[in-house]
């Protein structure tokens, strides 16, 4: 390409130009519209080997799908028990959740689910269902299959990486015009899709590679459907009652299983999910066995961070970082944790001076805001960007 | 000016030659200019390294982009304890006794596992201080590979059960046969295992109970018994003395309470208040022992000698009853004995020795200057040092004889540790059963048919009696790691008691201690308050006795002469001890306060035996006929005496300790009815070979410079700023174009005072395990990469036979003007604005500039991930030895360099808590683990903005001053001149 940088001099210039010009207007119009989910389970179709295996695995695939007719009549399982794992909230229990709970019941359960359903939420839904022993059965075997499979992962369509893959395309394609067919006749041409095709790569390594330890907006699935909306935002449930550890020390902690307990204990029946997953933490309780929730905000290792510094001395409210929770069915990584979003809110948030006496009996700080030195002292002014606050 | 050196090999190295450990270096140098010599040309970057970079690009973008991060769960507690909270450190008092060491603990427990053991504030007789070895035991609980994990017959693993039917049909067996069975332990001093003994002896009357200590103080015992009737290890108390005289005896390091001998030490050598008043320390020994390298006064003596010259100071001292004058002896007494008569009732003589003889004439010295009641009491006697030294013989004969058929032990190493080891371990052959309680493999667990792995002591109930009128309590503080069970336990188990540990120990205390109180009105408030504290406290009542001179005169004359040819001293190392823990690879690497060694023992020989010998440093020599050790040239050995560690050479010691240094303890001999770790006449030979140590003070010099500042305290009491002239100079020259930095809220400052500092290291192994800080083994130590955070720091100077001696503990200096900081490329290292120099690890590349442009030398490069490579199996490489790490500090990976934080973890924790109630931070209120684990409290941290903290004061005291302070690089760590009786201090200190 050098002699194309020879032929004008001030090509360099407006090159490097127009790159940062390109460069802005990208990253201003990819603002995150794909949320990251990092579900490791993977399911596809039965495929035809383990169908060959288990004739009645094929069948119950179709059953559940709505492909074959039951005895009754057609209907459509997958419609409501979801095989894929979805971005909003589906109350009803998924696939995989029903084949959990299918483990540890006999078939003769699974049709007596339809005859007499356990909770308001099933019967409505279930409504003039029946299912035969033999459909059962095959269903069954469908569902043990999705137990050893998993769900499938929600896979947002891959806009970026087509977009990556079409540059690199009109990049391959104007070069070997350049060099070797000379098919354009204005080099301009050529010159503007490398730049701009250059410049839409090397902004998708520095956005992908500052977003490779980062997970803002994460948000997996949890063992239970437990919804934020509805505890903290329908119900008004203080966000401390349960993340108790917050107003305490290093970690806001979970709830332990008594707590939900306390609730739940009385409250067994939910208006979107019925008995379903509120049983989940009575089995729970009675099996002696810990929920094992999917942890969403996750700090690099070398970052000490303290939930009581924050809430209890800086008195910063909850949502402040972790964004609107009680209106999140689903609960997600707001903010994204970079140290660059930690400084920036160290340098702007004042301190409560006034109120604790750990500042405003400090001689030396009282000494500096009485001087007029210090007008209204940041987190900043009493160290909050020393390195030594959050890495030791 | 006064001439400070520090190792014999610096006074005389040849220019040009490379020292002894510093080969490597120039070996790694001369690689370097080899490979540009020759590879200079080659390295031209040509096609396929184009493409070799090209596809490493690709296959990085490749693997970049399929990189996921981990889905990690978080599982809350199903019910969750009240008093624990996720994240959030607790703090329980227990107590510890090995048969050896004894400590008062608070232990920190993090998430259900112990992380840091610490001193108990609430006893009142360790008030808080640590040795290196309490600091060290926490070691031992995750030591996977040593640790038995079940229990075993005839080295098959059996269940608990299964060993207890074994066992208990044995013991009938035996004694349906008439014969007896064995209990041999270390000093017990567990009231609750006592009991437990008392009442297994009742279920079969075949056992028998015999105590062994390795290292033994029956001499003192015996002592007491034939002077006064009192049969006994009476309590020292060295804050009340004003003269202080030691006989091979080393106080502040090993002898019976050091941790409480320490803070009575520094007490009485502290400069408190306007008064200049401090005790006189004489110390006549033959190695340069800890306590030795603090005196005033150092007399070097041959160990035989030491029974001429006790007998001819009491004769020295009987003189002023009109006893005609003894001169027979090479040492005069006269300057002592004069010092001792000047304080009659206020003085303290010491002996080290295991000879009853000798320790009735140092009694008869104390008795006759009215110590006894002041500065000796009985009222509050030790109860530790109770073996019976001719006992393991007795149970050799009654074993071999077939007398014996059976053999339980507990806390004992025999084969290992008695001098007739080898003996024992075939006798354990001859045994119907041997068991072996011990919770770790060791030479005699080797030998033995049963195993009942004993817990750790972390992991079980527990109480002990330490001393006439103090008990404290142990309670576990993690749930069992193993299938153990502790020893009191199985006593319980095998004499047919159903009741655990707990509540054996509750009933106990409820019969016997709760009682003798009045303060609590119920027992349950009694317990958990004794629990909480640790410690359970009683007046101690001093009983009268008297002495008759006829013993005085029989001792006396039982002294024998002084011995002839080479002798040997054997002496505890303060890493090792007796060998208990030389598994341990914090004690094996923590550097011989004195000689500087780590990770091995030697023959100490002074310059001049050496020269005599034809010996040089690393050389081997064979001592007596069995024992070949390399020689070490240790300044202040007495003169044709050899001075060796015991508590090195274990075999069976696990991965770390085996095979490290040589085993002493065979040359240990009984005479009359106690050890003696001492012998003359020895045959001294060259052997082939040399040997290489791992030394770190080669790392350190004073070069010349005002490093330790010290006067007399005669000076002192004419000018407090006596040898800290330059001190003053040297502040008015501050200059600087830098605007001031300001420290809005707090500026921390460390004091270390020399007067209180005895050197012990303690504060070493304390930093060691709250820091993290790896262990690197020999090797790397001989390459002079040690990771300490805080080293202590040992100059010698004067008479090269026997030198002064003063230590340093060094850690980083937080500089505000930090030379560190300046050179930093990515500012991995900046200043905080509470004064803190602050290291980020994942800022750090790795260029070691800081290393270089630091005055100090504390900037340590972690070169090989230590603490989680197989290389470096110390631990910390397995799961389990990952437990022992604190989790608030980040365990640093390889390439990044590491220094004292001033704990930093801790201040942000006081902090947060004074911030929480709302309150100003109280000073004390925070203590870095050095300072926590300093037995003589010498050293204060706290916050210098506030004029009234302790630190502040001791800043503003004459006597401080701040190392290298000439450079203008404002530390905050200050230090405080010592003062000392030392003859000619201040020589020339004005020169400086």
């Amino acid at each position: 390409m050098n002699h194309l940088y020879r032929r004008r001099k001030g090509f360099p210039a407006l090159t490097a130009l127009l790159f940062m010009l390109l460069l802005q207007v990208f990253s201003q119009a990819n603002v995150q519209a794909e949320k990251k989910t990092f579900v490791a389970r993977n399911q596809t179709p039965v495929h035809k080997t383990d169908a060959d295996l288990q004739p009645d695995l094929l069948i119950g695939e179709r059953l559940f799908y709505g492909l074959a007719s039951f005895e009754a009549g057609k209907l459509n399982c997958e419609g409501c028990h979801s095989t894929i794992s979805s971005e909003a909230m589906n109350w009803n229990p998924s696939a995989y959740d029903l084949a959990v709970w299918i483990q540890t019941k006999k078939d003769e359960n699974l049709r007596k689910a339809f005859e007499a359903p356990s909770s308001e939420k099933m019967e409505t839904s279930h409504k003039n269902l029946q299912i035969n022993e033999e459909e059962a059965k095959k269903l069954r075997t469908y569902l043990n299959w999705v137990h050893s499979k998993g769900l499938a992962a929600h896979k947002p369509f891959p806009i970026r990486l087509i977009i990556f893959f079409t540059f690199g395309l009109l990049m391959a394609l104007a070069l070997i015009d350049l060099i070797k067919t000379r098919f354009l006749k204005y080099r301009i041409i050529h010159v503007l899709v490398l730049i701009t095709g250059l410049a839409v790569h090397v902004q998708m390594a520095v956005v992908e590679g500052q977003e490779l330890s980062r997970t803002q907006h994460y948000a997996p699935d949890q063992p239970i459907k437990f919804s934020h909306l509805v505890h903290a935002g329908e119900n008004k449930i203080d966000c401390q009652y349960c993340h108790s550890g917050a107003m305490h020390g290093k970690s806001a902690g979970l709830p332990s299983v008594a707590l939900c307990m306390n609730c739940h204990n009385i409250v067994r029946n939910g208006r979107h999910s019925g008995k379903f997953e509120i049983n989940k933490i009575l089995a729970a309780y009675q099996e002696k066995r810990p929920v094992e929730w999917v942890r969403i905000h996750n700090l690099p290792e070398h970052a000490y961070f303290n939930h009581a510094q924050h809430v209890a001395v800086g008195k910063v409210a909850c949502q402040t970082c972790h964004g609107p929770v009680e209106s999140m069915e689903i609960m997600r990584q707001h903010a994204d944790l970079s140290m660059g979003w930690c400084i920036n809110c160290h340098r702007q948030t004042n301190i409560a001076f006034d109120q604790n006496a750990y500042y405003h009996k400090n001689k030396k700080l009282l000494e500096l805001v009485k001087s007029g030195k210090v007008k209204q002292p940041t987190a900043e002014t009493t160290g909050g960007l020393d390195c030594m606050r959050c890495h030791y | 000016m006064k001439k400070y050196w520090k190792s014999l090999e610096e006074r005389k190295q040849e220019p040009g030659k490379a020292r002894a450990g510093q080969e490597h270096e120039v070996l790694a140098k001369q690689e370097i200019i080899d490979f540009l010599e020759k590879g200079g040309d080659q390295i031209r970057p040509g096609r396929r390294d184009f493409l070799k970079f090209c596809g490493f690009g690709v296959a990085t973008a490749a693997v970049v982009s399929s990189c996921k991060n981990p889905v990690n769960k978080a599982i809350p507690y199903l019910v969750k304890p009240e008093d624990v909270n996720p994240g959030e450190s607790e703090y329980y008092a227990t107590s510890f006794f090995d048969g050896r060491d004894l400590g008062n603990l608070v232990v920190k427990v993090r998430d259900g596992r112990p992380v840091k053991i610490e001193g108990n504030d609430k006893c009142p007789v360790m008030q808080g201080g640590t040795t290196a070895r309490l600091q060290a035991s926490l070691y031992s609980l995750y030591d996977q590979a040593t640790r038995l994990k079940a229990a075993r017959i005839n080295g098959k693993d059996c269940s608990m059960d299964d060993l207890d039917r074994d066992i208990t049909a044995r013991l009938e067996q035996a004694a349906a046969q008439g014969k007896k069975t064995a209990l041999l332990t270390a000093t017990i001093i567990s009231p609750g295992i006592l009991a437990a003994i008392e009442s297994l002896k009742t279920r079969h009357p075949g056992l028998y109970h015999i105590t062994y200590d390795a290292l033994s103080f029956s001499g003192i015992r015996l002592a007491h018994k034939v002077a006064f009737g009192q049969d006994g290890i009476p309590s020292c108390h060295f804050d009340k003395a004003k003269v202080i005289v030691g006989v091979n005896c080393d106080f502040l390091g090993n002898w019976l309470s050091p941790v409480e001998y320490s803070r009575q030490y520094a007490t009485a050598r502290r400069m408190s208040g306007n008064k200049p008043e401090m005790a006189l320390h004489y110390q006549v020994e033959s190695c340069l022992s800890l306590t030795g390298s603090n005196a005033d006064v150092r007399i070097p003596l041959k160990p035989s000698e030491e029974g001429g010259f006790l007998k001819a100071l009491y004769n020295y001292l009987l003189t002023e009853y009109g006893n005609p004058a003894d001169h027979s002896h090479r040492i005069n007494p006269a300057e002592i004995g004069e010092a001792l008569l000047r304080h009659r009732g206020q003085s303290l003589v010491v002996s080290g020795s295991n000879s009853p003889e000798i320790q009735i004439l140092v009694a008869g010295i104390n008795h006759l200057l009215g110590n006894y009641g002041s500065t000796l009491t009985f009222g509050d006697q030790l109860l530790t040092g109770r073996g019976d030294d001719a006992a393991v013989g007795k149970l050799l004969r009654d074993i071999e004889s077939g007398d014996t058929t059976g053999l339980i032990l507990y806390q004992v190493n025999p084969v290992y540790d008695h001098f007739e080891g080898e003996r024992f371990l075939t006798a354990l052959k001859k045994l119907n059963f041997s068991l072996s309680s011990s919770p770790y493999s060791n030479e005699t667990t080797a030998g033995c048919s049963h195993l009942c792995p004993d817990d750790h002591y972390l992991e079980a109930w527990g109480d002990h009696h330490p001393k006439e009128n103090l008990y404290s309590l142990a309670q576990p503080l993690i749930p069992r790691l193993f299938n153990t069970r502790s020893f009191l336990e199985s006593l319980l188990k095998w004499s047919g008691d159903t009741s655990d540990a707990q509540a054996f120990i509750r009933s106990h205390w409820e019969k016997h201690c709760y009682p003798r109180q009045e303060r609590f009105q119920s027992f349950e408030s009694f317990w958990v308050n004794s629990l909480q504290e640790g410690v359970f406290t009683l007046p101690a009542a001093e009983p009268t006795f008297s002495l008759s001179e006829e013993t005085m005169a029989r001792a006396g004359s039982n002294i024998p002469a002084d011995g002839k040819g080479y002798e040997v001293a054997l002496y505890e190392s303060i890493g090792l001890g007796d060998g208990r823990q030389t598994n341990n690879p914090w004690l094996l690497e923590l550097p011989d306060p004195v000689s500087k060694v780590c990770w091995d023992n030697y023959a100490a020989l002074s310059p001049a035996t050496a020269k005599a010998l034809n010996v040089t440093q690393g050389d081997l020599l064979k001592i007596g006929d069995k024992l070949v050790l390399p020689v070490l040239l240790q300044p202040g050995q007495a003169a044709s005496t050899v001075g060796i560690a015991l508590g090195f050479g274990r075999t069976e010691a696990g991965k770390a300790g085996s095979g490290v240094g040589k085993n002493a303890w065979p040359l240990v001999s009984l005479t009359g009815d106690c050890f003696s770790y001492s012998l003359d006449n020895v045959m001294l030979a060259k052997e082939a070979g040399t040997h290489v140590f791992a030394q770190t003070q080669m790392h350190h010099s004073m070069e010349g410079r005002p490093i330790i500042r010290e006067t007399t305290l005669d000076a002192y009491s004419k000018d407090p700023a006596a040898g800290n002239e330059m001190h003053e100079k040297i502040e008015k020259h501050h200059v600087t174009l830098y605007p001031e930095q300001e420290f809005p809220v707090h500026h921390w400052g460390m004091a270390i005072d020399f007067n209180a500092c005895t050197g012990c290291s303690s504060c070493v192994v304390g930093c060691q395990a709250e820091n993290n800080i790896p262990v690197i083994g020999k090797e790397e130590v001989g390459k002079k990469r040690l990771m300490h955070w805080i080293r202590v720091d040992r100059y010698y100077s004067g008479d090269e036979e026997n030198p002064e001696v003063l230590f340093q503990p060094l850690m980083c200096q937080h500089c505000d003007h930090a030379p560190c900081e300046n050179v930093c490329p990515v500012a991995a290292t900046t200043h905080s604005n509470e004064g803190l120099n602050q290291m980020a690890y994942n800022r750090c590349i790795g260029t070691k500039y800081c290393i270089n442009n630091c005055p100090y030398k504390v900037r340590r490069f972690n070169w090989f991930r230590y603490n989680d490579n197989p290389e470096f199996a110390f631990g910390t490489e397995n799961a389990l030895g990952k437990m022992l790490l604190n989790p608030d500090v980040t365990v640093r990976e390889r390439g990044v360099v590491e220094k004292c934080s001033l704990c930093v973890q801790r201040i942000q924790e006081g902090k947060l808590k004074a911030k929480k109630e709302g309150r100003l931070l109280k000073d004390g209120e925070i203590t870095p683990a050095c300072a926590q684990a300093c037995p003589s409290k010498a050293i204060v941290f706290g916050d210098l903005n506030d004029p009234e903290s302790e630190v502040s004061k001791l800043f503003r005291n004459p006597r401080n001053y701040y190392l290298l302070e000439e450079l203008h690089t404002l530390p905050s760590v200050g230090y405080l001149t010592k003062v000392s009786h030392r003859a000619g201090n201040t020589e020339d200190q004005h020169s400086h």
